[in-house]
């Protein structure tokens, strides 16, 4: 008996000094990523069923946030509903042109590598320095870019851009898509230079057409690519925040614009949190929005899994 | 989130010019011979798109230049009829006499923070420095062990890892903001620096990497008598070089743009980072008569990160091809 334990004890010892090395190795990262991740991920959840306002302790009211929110807040659902439409145009017109920009770019040459960099610039500057030109840009005074322009094209008077609600969503989606182009550009072009010069070559040999090269060659094997451009600028789309925030700004206390018609989903979460500290309500908010970027993230891999299947 | 495996590493060289053979006979025409017009023609456009990148670049330097009643001109110039500095510093203007001829420039705003704006530039140099240092030191260490140490949990932690990307940070605000506050955290550097150390993203690429390096090499050092710390720093770290490289750039330029965080746990003026400064600088002063004086903390915030990528261009193009990742 006493040989046993004797030797289960040098067992656990042993496998104790050979690991204990690296648990230590690797508790930095997972003291830090259960603290700040792990567990406010769970906390919000929780967050999420009460009525908690920062100061008095959260109180659990079960559904009643998840209710409130689809049921009665109108609000809320204008910030989903301009979501959606901004994401649909966001992701639909940045990738066909980051596609195109790719195909009109994707060389070695000079001229090319400029036009990639020109393209990319937006994509390593700072999103708030980006959108206080947009918001200059779109000064309402007569002096203001668009207005000028607007002026060269005949229409004399000037636009309030920013404060005419029909024009919220399209303003957001411009940037969007102006910032957002180069980045799907790289990776389409990473993706096209990667496809075997020689399917072209047999396909030309066989008579194909450059359309019929790009409808059967180039679509197909860059499927993967294309999902994948497609799946990060959705995630991407429905986290904007810094856009609405800033250009839509006119004093010190709004967010989302004239009647609200550039409010999302992230900017009414901050403003629901941190402006009126319904921090219960916002983790609801927040959650919802949980839901939608882990779906999409799972039918991603799902797409991928089926792929790499076929 | 990330799915690196979709491209191979191959198609990175023809991001840098490398396979730029096997771009050029696509531009031609399908019966071949001379690049084709068509190809031209339908490139037209882009070009002209090229140009609306750059307008807004452009009209953000020029208005920087410009006095600030020439911002205010109608119709408004494009070369600033006499470029002045005054966007930074207008030295006939003086806190005590407003004068409608002057406004303050960049440098002369926030006069309640010492130091005034180049304080937000030290604070997000101090933060990205120091994010950038320790995130790499912790999640090389972590993904050493992952990568390398055959220990009981590593596939459940790599899982849970990789599931944590899938995970829009957001909704971790609220329960972080409490942390901060319960800890005293608000509008200090711990509060920026502490809570984004521990990066998934990272881990997930450097373990990623470490599988392309020979275990025989950590095995050679083990039998001569180093330890795994000694393993880790001189000879997993050295190998890591490029692939840390690449995380450094995305960490970096994320970090220095960081905002939505910033902006919830910084409630002191001192404290802000460049873009928290700059919104307040946007919802301060409204009217057109500022924007030479914001016009100029846009391009102080962004020329950094600029020369910077214009300086490592190559790594950046390899870096977002190899792990499909906006900073």
């Amino acid at each position: 008996m006493a040989t046993v334990s004797m030797g289960r004890m040098r067992r656990t010892r042993s496998w104790l000094r050979r690991n204990a090395v690296s648990y230590v190795m690797l508790l930095p990262f997972a003291g830090l990523f259960a603290g700040f991740l792990i567990w406010p991920l769970a906390n919000s959840l929780y967050l999420s069923f009460t009525d908690f306002d920062g100061v008095s302790p959260p109180k659990l009211t079960g559904l009643e946030n998840f209710r409130r929110l689809f049921a009665e807040d109108d609000r809320f659902r204008h910030a989903l509903s301009n979501t959606g439409t901004y994401v649909a145009a966001t992701v639909v017109l940045g990738t066909l042109l980051s596609l195109g920009l790719a195909l009109a770019f994707r060389g070695s040459s000079w001229s090319h590598r400029v036009m990639r960099t020109i393209f990319f610039l937006p994509s390593v500057t700072s999103t708030i320095a980006i959108m206080l030109i947009w918001k200059w840009i779109f000064d309402p005074n007569d002096f203001g870019l668009a207005n000028t322009v607007i002026r060269w094209f005949g229409h004399s008077t000037a636009i309030e851009w920013l404060a005419t609600p029909g024009l919220s969503v399209p303003i957001l989606v411009l940037m969007a898509v102006w910032g957002g182009m180069g980045y799907g550009m790289v990776i389409f072009v990473a993706g096209l230079n990667s496809i075997p010069e020689e399917y072209y070559e047999a396909a030309r040999i066989d008579g194909a057409s450059t359309w019929q090269q790009f409808r059967r060659i180039t679509l197909p094997l860059l499927r993967p690519v294309t999902t994948y451009v497609v799946v990060t600028s959705l995630i991407a789309a429905f986290q904007i925040f810094e856009a609405v925030y800033i250009v839509f700004r006119t004093n010190a206390n709004t967010i989302g614009g004239v009647l609200d018609s550039g409010l999302m989903i992230v900017p009414y979460l901050y403003d629901i949190g941190f402006t009126h500290f319904q921090l219960g309500y916002a983790s609801a908010i927040a959650w919802v929005l949980f839901v939608i970027i882990f779906v999409i993230s799972l039918v991603n891999l799902r797409i991928g899994r089926a792929f790499k299947e076929l | 989130m990330a799915a690196p495996s979709v491209i191979s590493p191959g198609a990175v060289d023809g991001v840098d010019g490398m396979h730029g053979a096997a771009a050029r006979p696509r531009a031609r025409s399908a019966r071949g011979g001379r690049p084709g017009r068509t190809a031209r023609l339908l490139r037209l456009p882009f070009y002209l798109l090229a140009v609306t990148m750059i307008i807004p670049f452009y009209w953000m330097v020029i208005t920087v230049f410009k006095p600030f009643q020439e911002i205010t001109r109608q119709p408004p110039s494009f070369v600033p009829a006499n470029p002045r500095l005054t966007s930074f510093y207008d030295p006939a203007w003086t806190p005590a006499q407003p004068d409608p001829a002057h406004t303050s420039g960049l440098l002369q705003r926030f006069p309640q923070v010492s130091l005034g704006f180049w304080r937000f530039m030290i604070n997000s140099l101090v933060i990205t420095t120091s994010i950038t240092v320790l995130a790499l030191l912790v999640c090389s260490l972590a993904g050493y062990v992952i990568a390398k140490h055959r220990i009981p949990g590593r596939r459940v932690i790599f899982i849970v890892i990789i599931a944590s990307m899938m995970v829009p940070w957001q909704t971790t605000l609220i329960p972080n903001y409490v942390i901060m506050r319960n800890l005293g955290w608000l509008s200090t550097y711990q509060g920026y620096i502490v809570p984004a150390i521990a990066k998934a993203f990272v881990v997930f690429f450097l373990v990623q990497y470490l599988h392309s390096i020979p275990n025989e090499l950590i095995h050679a050092a083990r039998v001569d008598g180093a330890g795994e710390w000694r393993i880790w720093w001189r000879i997993v770290l050295p190998l890591l070089r490029p692939a840390l490289a690449a995380m450094s750039i995305f960490i970096v330029l994320a970090e220095w743009n960081n905002f939505l965080w910033p902006l919830i746990i910084v409630q002191s003026d001192g404290m802000a980072n460049i873009p928290v400064a700059l919104a307040r600088m946007n919802s301060y002063y409204v009217g057109a008569q500022s924007q030479g004086a914001i016009m100029a903390g846009a391009l102080l915030a962004s020329l950094p990160t600029i020369v910077f990528f214009l300086i490592f261009q190559r790594h950046f193009t390899r870096g977002i091809v190899l792990s499909g990742l906006k900073g």
